[in-house]
């Protein structure tokens, strides 16, 4: 990208993405629909809407509301089936030049076993990330991902049948996110995705009814930025040799060097691909310019380069 | 293909009783934009909205230089955005993407035979995609064009002046009955399928959501082909937040229940959704 500055970053298991710009699933389609709008190969990489076994409707609507600086939604996690991704999107979206990273969703151990190995033989999967954190979905994603046994027998059962970097979605919807990242990475995970929506509500006060057909769903957007960022901070901490891709509220350049300071190797830019589909690319492209304005010479530079800089102190308060 | 801008507002109008008319110089939309289609809309600062709104393409301004300089919005102010948007004078810009969508299909265009062209169906605000559709009528066709046009109030009747000049006829229906006949917009529609001596070649409808489901009981009983402009709550306008869908009346199976109001319409057979 600037020839300034080195943007790649190793988010593990050897894969190594071309900056630290990323889409995150449920916001980005297949990635394709994208196109009239920004170049795929100026992205770190692309993580695709969920997928599970089989073909899901969804929830009835109404399935979003916008929020104070933020949206909830309940989808449902809507989606095509491993089978249509493999025969219908794939062959697409692995044409072109950016690592595609397969979101996998299920109800049970299994049903993520199914999904990866469908996978395994598909070239141009560069990583799985299992979504052990849905919040929308009646059985299954965030039960599993709220139980750190549930998360590290998941995680260790994929990590069988695959042999792809395999990343960890983890919700915030814990009283301890260092725990639950912690049984990720026992279970074999390659990079932690921290992290999913909080699980939020809005009431109708005319009607006197949730907005949501689902009554709950996930909140995201920049009203949740700062809880991501402190788990950020809390889990590389902890764990500092762990590859993390931060998420959550990410609109501008300097939301992503926040998540990286606090620990983050890459991000994921979510709900502000609704505003504006070509957001994600000029995010990229003004990552760079950052460093490059403030003499950063290789963005790994500021990954939780705030952990090492001393709190200011100064001041009255 | 859809247009992602940031452009000026030329005109704000103020229609009366909270209806607004914003124009925007965006000429590639205008010129590309088929009627029904919609454009989301917001201001460019995402940290001050977060989500656009979709809105109908309401009228195309007249050409400079061979394509049109820009097209309005209608609305109507029922939240802190649209109230926002009412504050925007000329000068100040908007975000917009567009035009999205699939608009409404005009049957048999090139057919001539005096009978009865199509039933446009309105209520409040939903009057919104028609002077569109006006436009690209030819002035035969317009002329054999009712507008069924229903509100709570008169009020609720803009741009009435506009359609009456270009429409062969317009009817009007007011709950509190200020203007044309009392009670819903339904009921004369009703009568005029009956007294017909032929069908309309379709009824195309917009509105709230009662008239909606009324109007499409309508046409299915009576077999008119009718084509309803849908709004659902929707945060991208291109087919992936999978926020606006729809019940599909048919669906083959449990995982195709649904339509996306953004891309499989806004405009939709009454045979394929179910409201």
């Amino acid at each position: 990208m600037n020839p300034g500055v080195r943007t790649a970053v190793d988010v593990g298991r050897g894969l190594v993405l071309k900056n630290p710009v990323l889409t995150a699933s449920g916001t980005f389609g297949y990635g394709l629909e994208f196109e009239p709008y920004l170049d795929l190969a100026q992205l770190g990489g692309v993580v695709v809407k969920g997928i599970s076994p089989k073909p899901r409707a969804g929830n009835a609507p109404a399935r979003i509301v916008e929020t104070p600086s933020g949206m909830l939604n309940a989808i449902g996690l809507q989606n095509v089936g491993v089978r249509r991704f493999v025969a219908e999107k794939l062959p697409h979206l692995r044409e072109r030049d950016t690592a595609v990273v397969v979101n996998v969703y299920g109800t049970a151990v299994d049903d993520y076993v199914e999904v990866a190995s469908a996978l395994e033989s598909e070239e141009g999967v560069a990583a799985l990330e299992l979504n052990l954190s849905c919040p929308n979905v009646k059985e299954g994603g965030l039960l599993i991902g709220k139980s750190p046994r549930a998360i590290e027998e998941v995680t260790a059962a994929v990590r069988r049948v695959s042999t792809r970097p395999l990343w960890v979605k983890l919700t915030p919807n814990v009283s301890d996110i260092v725990e639950v990242a912690r049984s990720a990475v026992a279970g074999g995970a390659d990079c932690l995705t921290l992290i999913n929506t909080f699980v939020g509500m809005a009431i109708d006060v005319e009607r006197r009814r949730p907005v949501l057909s689902n009554v709950m769903g996930g909140l995201s957007g920049p009203a949740i930025r700062p809880l991501a960022v402190a788990m950020v901070w809390q889990v590389h901490k902890a764990l500092p040799d762990v590859p993390i891709v931060g998420i959550g509220g990410i609109v501008s350049a300097r939301d992503v060097v926040e998540f990286m300071l606090a620990g983050a190797r890459a991000v994921q830019v979510g709900t502000a691909n609704f505003n504006d589909p070509g957001v994600a690319t000029r995010i990229a492209s003004d990552l760079a310019a950052f460093c490059v304005a403030r003499g950063v010479t290789d963005v790994n530079e500021l990954v939780g380069a705030a952990q090492r800089t001393p709190p200011a102190s100064e001041g009255c308060g | 293909m859809a247009y992602n801008l940031v452009v000026p507002v030329t005109e704000q109008e103020d229609l009366g009783h909270g209806y607004f008319r914003i124009r925007l110089a965006a000429p590639e939309i205008a010129a590309e934009s088929r009627a029904g289609q919609f454009v989301m809309i917001g201001v460019p600062d995402i940290d001050v909205m977060l989500i656009r709104r979709p809105f109908s393409v309401a009228r195309v301004a007249p050409p400079e230089g061979g394509r049109p300089a820009g097209f309005d919005v209608l609305y109507k102010i029922y939240g802190k955005r649209t109230l926002a948007f009412s504050h925007l004078r000329p000068g100040s810009t908007m975000s917009v993407l567009g035009p999205l969508g699939r608009g409404f299909w005009i049957p048999d265009e090139h057919r001539d035979d005096g009978e009865a062209e199509l039933f446009l169906v309105a209520g409040g605000i939903g009057n919104a995609p028609f002077p569109l559709l006006l436009q690209h009528l030819t002035p035969a066709q317009a002329r054999r064009t009712t507008l069924f046009f229903g509100g709570r109030t008169r009020a609720d009747l803009t741009l009435l002046d506009w359609f009456r000049e270009r429409c062969g006829r317009v009817v009007t229906a007011t709950e509190d009955g200020s203007h044309g006949v009392k009670g819903f917009v339904t009921a004369p529609l009703i009568a005029a399928l009956d007294a017909e001596p032929r069908r309309p070649r379709a009824i195309m409808a917009c509105g709230p959501p009662a008239m909606m489901k009324a109007v499409a009981a309508i046409g299915l009983q009576r077999n008119v082909p009718c084509q309803l402009s849908i709004e659902e709550t929707m945060a991208c306008g291109f087919g992936v937040c999978l926020g606006c869908v729809v019940e599909r009346r048919d669906p083959t199976g449990d995982f195709d229940r649904f339509v996306r109001v953004c891309c499989e319409g806004p405009v939709f057979d009454a045979r394929e959704v179910r409201l």
